[in-house]
């Protein structure tokens, strides 16, 4: 049975220090919110083992020739890295500080939205979400994120989903037929559709390789553009400085299914060519990939 | 032809068309009932399915995505479909 004043506790310490971190950065701006973030992950680092569990399936993979110690200490570092990936989402949700946003790929994005060329947008967990948002507001278009809307409710709040001006919205994958008339009528229309593609959720998916082993990858992307006939464009953004980040959205597929091959292969194929785009990625930026969950156990 | 006629036909059309394109290997056409649920119980298709059929109505009877109004519930049998392709075919 939960400790009722225990997880009371942990609440308030988290509004604390929400709060807390909130005051320190309309005082002293990004960088002085960034001072107390190495204190406090050292604390989860060294104390909250469950916290270091969680990143080193990924960590253990990204770097296996380090020693458990270096493991731990990238863990540390990870953790760092998303606290100031969340602490530049609130500040741009408050419109505290401006970002310069590198975009790679947007003159491409651009003809498609001109042309009103629907697009489905395939995320990861990688770099800020929020600050890839604000770069698609030039384009005009409405992005509709498919996805159930309890899975992220900080989400809501900092993007201002569904809020009338918005132009975020959610298509949830639980209404009938898994929101796809939803989703087909907004490729129809020019929109951008945001699906995620490393993890499942319990989507339909397949196993492809990535980082050595075997994960289950979704395959609602592909299988949709393809029917849609519209592009898959994935989409990776990193922090490169304090007010900096850099979107790339250069890698544009145009999956298609051939009839008389089983669909599933073909699907695979193309999940396999995201899958190493992302892994690719994260040779270069290890640092930005905050997937908190073992998500090679998950395939076996 | 007179509307039970013309929805028959569109029943029998909608019933192939599901097996061929949807390559539904452990059903025949003349085993699928017009009343039979489309997703989950029933003939057990999925929303990946759903993707299928929505292009399915577009290359054969050329209906838009934009005209698929948001009411699922003509995806639910095989006669809420023809009825809903019988409308729209008929409005046009």
């Amino acid at each position: 049975m939960p400790d009722e004043k225990l997880i009371q506790s942990r609440q308030r310490g988290n509004r604390l220090g929400i709060w807390f971190f909130k005051v320190l950065m309309q005082l002293s701006g990004l960088r002085g919110a960034y001072a107390l973030l190495y204190p406090v992950c050292l604390y989860y680092a060294i104390f909250d083992r469950s916290a270091v569990c969680s990143a080193l399936p990924y960590i253990s993979r990204r770097f296996p020739e380090m020693s458990t110690l270096r493991q731990w200490w990238t863990s540390y570092r990870l953790f760092v890295s998303q606290g100031k990936n969340l602490i530049d989402r609130h500040a741009l949700v408050a419109g505290a500080v401006g970002f310069d946003t590198a975009i790679e790929g947007y003159d491409q994005l651009k003809t498609f939205s001109d042309e009103k060329q629907g697009f489905i947008l395939l995320t990861s967990h990688v770099g800020n979400w929020q600050t890839v948002m604000h770069s698609l507001e030039k384009l005009d278009r409405t992005v509709h994120l498919l996805m159930k809307p309890e899975m992220n409710p900080a989400l809501k709040n900092a993007v201002q989903v569904d809020a009338e001006e918005s132009r975020i919205k959610i298509i949830s994958p639980e209404q009938d037929m898994g929101g796809v008339l939803e989703v087909m009528q907004a490729l129809d229309k020019g929109d951008i559709v945001s699906i995620m593609g490393d993890r499942t959720y319990g989507a339909d998916s397949v196993r492809v390789d990535f980082m050595g082993e075997k994960v289950n990858f979704p395959y609602s992307a592909f299988h949709i553009a393809a029917s849609a006939k519209c592009p898959v464009v994935v989409l990776l953004s990193s922090k490169t400085g304090v007010n900096a980040y850099s979107v790339n959205m250069a890698e544009v597929l145009w999956p298609t299914l051939k009839r008389g091959t089983d669909r599933k292969v073909q699907l695979q194929e193309w999940v396999q060519k995201y899958a190493d785009i992302l892994e690719n990625y994260l040779l270069a930026h290890p640092l930005q990939y905050f997937i908190f969950h073992d998500i090679w156990t998950d395939a076996e | 032809m007179d509307k039970e006629t013309k929805l028959a036909e569109i029943s029998e059309k909608l019933k192939v068309l599901l097996v061929d394109q949807l390559a539904l290997e452990d059903v025949t056409p003349e085993e699928i009932e017009n009343n039979s649920e489309l997703f989950g119980e029933g003939l057990g298709l999925d929303s990946l399915d759903a993707v299928e059929i929505v292009v399915m109505l577009q290359r054969n009877f050329g209906l838009e995505v934009k005209d698929m109004e948001n009411n699922r519930e003509v995806f639910r049998t095989i006669s809420t479909l023809a009825e809903y392709v019988y409308e729209k075919t008929e409005e046009a």
